[in-house]
């Protein structure tokens, strides 16, 4: 068994970096995952919102590794349970696979507060328990994963600041189209 | 971004258009009355779930690391 763990600050506020959160896919530095759905959504008595999430991925693997996996499946799936908390500002996000499950258990848990100093910026906590099943190099392959773990995190916080930028331009575009129009508009009426 | 289910893509979509929405312009905004998006939640559920079993994901109760699990199991 290995637990990987790190702590990363985002220059954005909180509410930023979660709507960024929940729209992360598709984005070009996780190209694998190829499927999101979401299975049930639910808010609790304290407003809290409940995500229960079906993420499809697709890692290419040769038609070699398939058959030494003894697996026909293309796709591996991850569930996800996330929970969002609009007073508290906090999100919690917890996934593990559920298939190749005979093979490596990867369980991630990733929480999104504000930074205690500086409201404009967020913390992220992120571990993962990773267990390699049945083989005498596990502990090799765990730290093997743990660095792939480690540089996939590097890339979902990446993707979050890919998502950020798309979500403030279009903003910005919306914002120059309403602006373009209330001159023109002026203008027309001051014709008359 | 595709729906585990090919047919759910479009409703998925739809789905997920009002639910960033609201997500973002009400709920972080501490507005959670009324999800206007049960019904279209309804019709994407209802196929992603037939998507499910005719790919045999083996979606079931799962014991998760974190405490918010049993938090989420205790709330209604």
């Amino acid at each position: 068994m290995k637990i990987w763990s790190s702590e990363h600050v985002f220059g954005h506020p909180w509410d930023t970096v979660i709507k960024a959160a929940m729209r992360k896919y598709p984005n070009p530095m996780n190209p694998c995952v190829v499927g999101v759905d979401v299975l049930d959504r639910s808010l609790d008595k304290q407003g809290r919102l409940h995500s229960h999430r079906l993420l499809s991925t697709e890692w290419g693997l040769p038609a070699i590794v398939k058959a030494i996996l003894g697996t026909s499946r293309t796709l591996t799936y991850i569930e996800e349970h996330s929970v969002v908390d609009p007073v508290e500002k906090k999100m919690e996000l917890c996934s593990t696979n559920i298939t190749l499950t005979n093979l490596v258990s990867v369980d991630e848990r990733l929480v999104y507060t504000p930074h205690p100093e500086n409201p404009e910026k967020t913390v992220l906590t992120q571990e993962a328990i990773i267990t390699v099943k049945g083989i005498s190099l596990s502990s090799y392959l765990e730290s093997l994963m743990a660095n792939t773990i480690s540089s996939n995190a590097r890339k979902g916080r990446d993707a979050l600041e890919w998502v950020i930028s798309k979500l403030n331009t279009e903003l910005e575009e919306l914002k120059s189209t309403r602006d373009g129009i209330k001159p023109a508009m002026a203008a027309a009426s001051t014709e008359k | 971004m595709n729906s585990v289910g090919e047919a759910c893509t479009e409703l998925k979509r739809e789905y997920d258009q009002c639910f960033n929405r609201w997500f973002a312009e009400k709920f972080l905004k501490g507005d959670s009355a009324g999800d206007p998006c049960g019904q279209l939640f309804k019709r994407y559920q209802l196929c992603v779930q037939k998507a499910i079993k005719e790919k045999d994901i083996p979606i079931e109760g799962l014991e998760f690391m974190g405490p918010s699990k049993g938090k989420a199991e205790n709330s209604s």
